[in-house]
């Protein structure tokens, strides 16, 4: 086969067997690849409500790209798709790293895990072999040692995914670590893994990958790339990392600092990707497989008293969640936290969302002592930080239990308001650092989003406009340069609506995000004719993008069966009821009112229902998915047309 | 115009581009195992390592191969295989300091780097400009000395970490 290599690989870890099916031919036009046929598995599977996050028939599905092992620039994510265990709802956590090229080249394009194991257990897969061999000798240690092991028996050029102590204990921030230091954090996939007891899964892989039109394909492959030479955010997310944006995002008094009750901090250098290079902090700027970006950052401490921690990032997010977020102002005190955070396999949005919103139920006396391990939380307090992080990862004592719950649970236990600084929406995801309060667009994609408030399900990036090429998709979509600017609320549904079907796309080849969301080198348009180039299947752009929306409308059917309405598709309290601090938007907020405004228009554009938000019959049957409409027909759950 | 290769590992993000472009260019299909140029990659420390036929002064594969198959241009440096006397022994691999040859997966015969006969293909695809094609000049090429000896300094610690 082209682009694919045409296999599904099936694992049963409880009854030891795998089994090999054919990637269907339908598929491979109606979804593409990874996260989209990933949603297509998880609902043949899973679509049965009873079936939760921690039920022995929920599944985990692992999927590189379309174009995942070629020379298309940043084409080598991973796509992950479980019934996640933080909102009980549908869940797809997206990592870099190179252990998904390694599984196509061992000739697969999803590995889908079925069952529980008895005993901890880990898959090994070299080609056509396939085991589930014991994980006795792996089970607790952290991510560096099982690494380390791994490579020990299965060979240095093996690759590796796994989780770490945090995921062995069900804790729901914690993160599948893949590559040693890239991450499929969010959501707490992790915790799915523990409760399988699966521990990690090791591949190594022969076989190449073809493509129906190798010349061609070359060419699309090459105007990526230069695209994304001559790209200003991609060349300053080689140089500086993602954190290369603090500084600016701190400008705008958007940088959330203290649980979102500050958005600007008076010296945010030492956060900043620049302060790594510049303080002597940064090694080595590291790739994803096939990334002509290199984003990624491995950063290591060689002096004092910390001399000797080395770990991959801090990317943005971390210096968001683990440094102004909890008061940490100062680059070793995050690059601590965050060796921490990847050597236990903990998400650091999720740690720093938890920490932070402890200090804060501390402050306000809705915590004692006893409820804190007998920790004195506050801002800025690093040692204490460190501890809670650790009780976090392998719930020790009353704090460990308490948060590694997550906050969804935690907020119910504590009571006293405390979800009003929970920075989380219904659904129950802990808040990326994103100030939604002055970009209105992110505020309803993190509204919509089907796991959660962040920005990892669609980006809005373009927005801001920022870059001649932001502004440039911004007119494409809404027809006017003017609407380049975040405070509007105009033309935001029309900006998520595109975001969401370009993000899913982008993922389906296996592209990372940033090289149609947050720089332009990719794109619809170039994105359908490489697809053709590499697998023969011609799409037109529109046929394209039609396959992210199906997609989506697929994501969000997943998540009617467990109970969605248009209630879960809102803001955290604060953001609501409180405004920005400070600045230029100080006093900015997201409403009710505004949201539902952009909610209307957006449930209108995907043709679902406005007042339930489900998609409608003849929606679903327009994209194909009329099994899906019965089957929501079933339960009830289809909006009267 | 002669040219010469430099190869800096410190630029070197892991991202196996080039191993891709060159099993794209030399056998159309993707594999890094087929890349005549290779990256030998520690995930913890972060380091990629390039690994390839340096054209050097001792070329040692030469004599190596018992059958006379590899042959090599004295102006360029480039080592051709005569692809009708290799047998596949796999003596050239091991005689190579700079452990820039491999056996292809398939076919057992040696992968040896060819500069692509003067336009390298791989250079093309490395963005953050680890490798690059330049004029030659006294001055680079004892730059490219140095380079190649970080690399193998390199290799040669992450090996004995290995074993």
């Amino acid at each position: 086969m082209y682009g694919h290599q045409g296999k599904i690989l099936h694992v049963d870890i409880g009854k030891r067997k795998s089994w090999v099916e054919e990637l269907p031919e339908e598929w491979r036009k109606l979804y593409v690849g990874s996260r989209g046929i990933n949603a297509r598995i998880l609902w043949d599977y899973c679509k049965d409500p009873e079936i939760t996050w921690d039920d022995p028939r929920n599944i985990i599905i692992f999927a590189p790209g379309a174009v995942t092992g070629t020379t298309a620039p940043a084409s080598g994510r991973t796509s992950v798709t479980t019934v996640g265990c933080t909102t009980g709802l549908y869940l797809k956590s997206n990592t870099g790293g190179h252990w998904g090229a390694e599984l196509k080249y061992a000739g697969y394009d999803h590995l889908v895990v079925h069952g529980v194991a008895e005993e901890p257990v880990y898959i090994h897969i070299q080609d056509d072999l396939v085991e589930v061999l014991d994980a006795k000798k792996l089970w607790g240690k952290d991510i560096i040692k099982t690494d380390k092991l791994l490579k020990k028996w299965h060979g240095d050029d093996s690759r590796g995914l796994y989780i770490g102590p945090a995921g062995e204990n069900l804790v729901r921030a914690a993160s599948i670590q893949c590559s040693v230091y890239h991450a499929a954090g969010r959501g707490g996939g992790a915790a799915v893994m523990g409760k399988k007891k699966l521990k990690a899964i090791s591949v190594k892989g022969t076989h190449p990958i073809q493509v129906k039109d190798p010349a061609k394909f070359a060419k699309i492959a090459e105007e990526m790339r230069e695209n994304l030479r001559a790209d200003s955010g991609a060349q300053g997310l080689h140089q500086f990392g993602t954190s290369a944006s603090v500084a600016g995002v701190n400008e705008l008094h958007a940088f959330p600092g203290k649980n979102w009750q500050t958005g600007y901090t008076e010296n945010v250098y030492p956060l900043t990707g620049q302060a790594l290079v510049s303080e002597g902090y940064l090694k080595r700027r590291v790739a994803c497989f096939g990334c002509t970006i290199a984003c990624h950052r491995y950063s290591t401490i060689d002096k004092g008293p910390n001399a000797g921690i080395a770990s991959g990032g801090p990317e943005y997010e971390t210096f968001g969640a683990l440094g102004n977020g909890p008061g940490i102002i100062n680059t070793e005190g995050v690059l601590l936290a965050n060796e921490m955070c990847n050597r236990l396999g903990l998400d650091t949005i999720t740690a720093g969302g938890v920490a932070q919103w402890a200090i804060e139920s501390y402050l306000r006396g809705v915590l004692t002592k006893k409820d804190t391990n007998g920790l004195d939380l506050g801002w800025g307090k690093l040692p204490e930080l460190l501890k809670v992080i650790e009780a976090l990862a392998l719930r020790k004592g009353k704090l460990g239990d308490l948060l590694g719950d997550g906050l969804k649970i935690a907020t119910k236990k504590i009571g006293h308001d405390s979800y009003k600084w929970a920075v989380m929406n219904a659904k129950g995801l802990e808040q990326s650092n994103v100030e939604t309060r002055s970009a209105k667009a992110y505020s309803l994609a993190f509204a919509v989003n089907p796991r959660g408030n962040d920005h990892l399900m669609t980006e809005t990036f373009a927005e801001f406009g920022t870059s001649p090429e932001a502004v440039a998709v911004i007119e494409k979509i809404t027809g006017s340069k003017k609407w380049a600017s975040p405070h509007f609320t105009e033309y935001r549904a029309e900006i998520v609506r595109w975001h969401e079907d370009c993000y899913e796309i982008t993922e389906a080849l296996g592209f990372c995000v940033f090289t149609s969301t947050a720089a332009f080198g990719v794109n619809p348009e170039n994105m359908a004719r490489l697809y053709a180039a590499a697998t023969g299947i011609e799409l037109t752009e529109e046929e394209m993008m039609r396959t992210g929306r199906r997609v989506c409308t697929l994501e969000k059917a997943f998540n009617v069966t467990r109970g969605a309405t248009r209630a879960h598709d809102n803001l955290p309290w604060r953001l609501m009821n409180e405004g920005a601090a400070s600045g230029p938007l100080k006093g900015a907020m997201n409403s009710q009112k505004e949201l539902d405004g952009m909610l209307d228009r957006y449930y209108e554009l995907h043709e679902w229902d406005k007042e339930t938000s489900w998609p409608k019959r003849s929606t679903l049957e327009k994209l194909g998915l009329k099994d899906v409409a019965d089957y929501l027909g079933k339960l009830k759950k289809l909006p009267k047309e | 115009m002669e040219k010469l290769l430099l190869v800096d590992m410190d630029k070197c993000t892991g991202c196996k581009q080039c191993s891709l472009a060159c099993s794209l260019t030399k056998e159309d299909l993707f594999d890094p195992a087929r890349g005549r140029i290779k990256i030998l990659k520690r995930e913890d420390i972060a380091l990629g390592v390039q690994l390839l036929c340096e054209q050097c002064e001792a070329h040692p594969c030469i004599k190596a191969c018992p059958d006379g198959a590899l042959s090599r241009d004295t102006k360029t440096g480039i080592i051709t295989v005569d692809m009708e006397i290799c047998t596949q022994c796999g003596s050239c691999v091991e005689s190579c300091p700079y452990h820039g040859i491999r056996s292809h997966p398939e076919t057992g015969v040696p992968l040896i780097c060819n500069l692509c006969k003067g336009d390298p293909y791989c250079v093309k695809h490395c963005v953050p400009g680890a490798l690059l094609w330049v004029k030659r000049t006294d001055e680079l090429f004892t730059q490219k000395k140095k380079l190649r000896s970080a690399r193998m300094a390199a290799y040669k610690d992450i090996k004995k970490e290995v074993a």
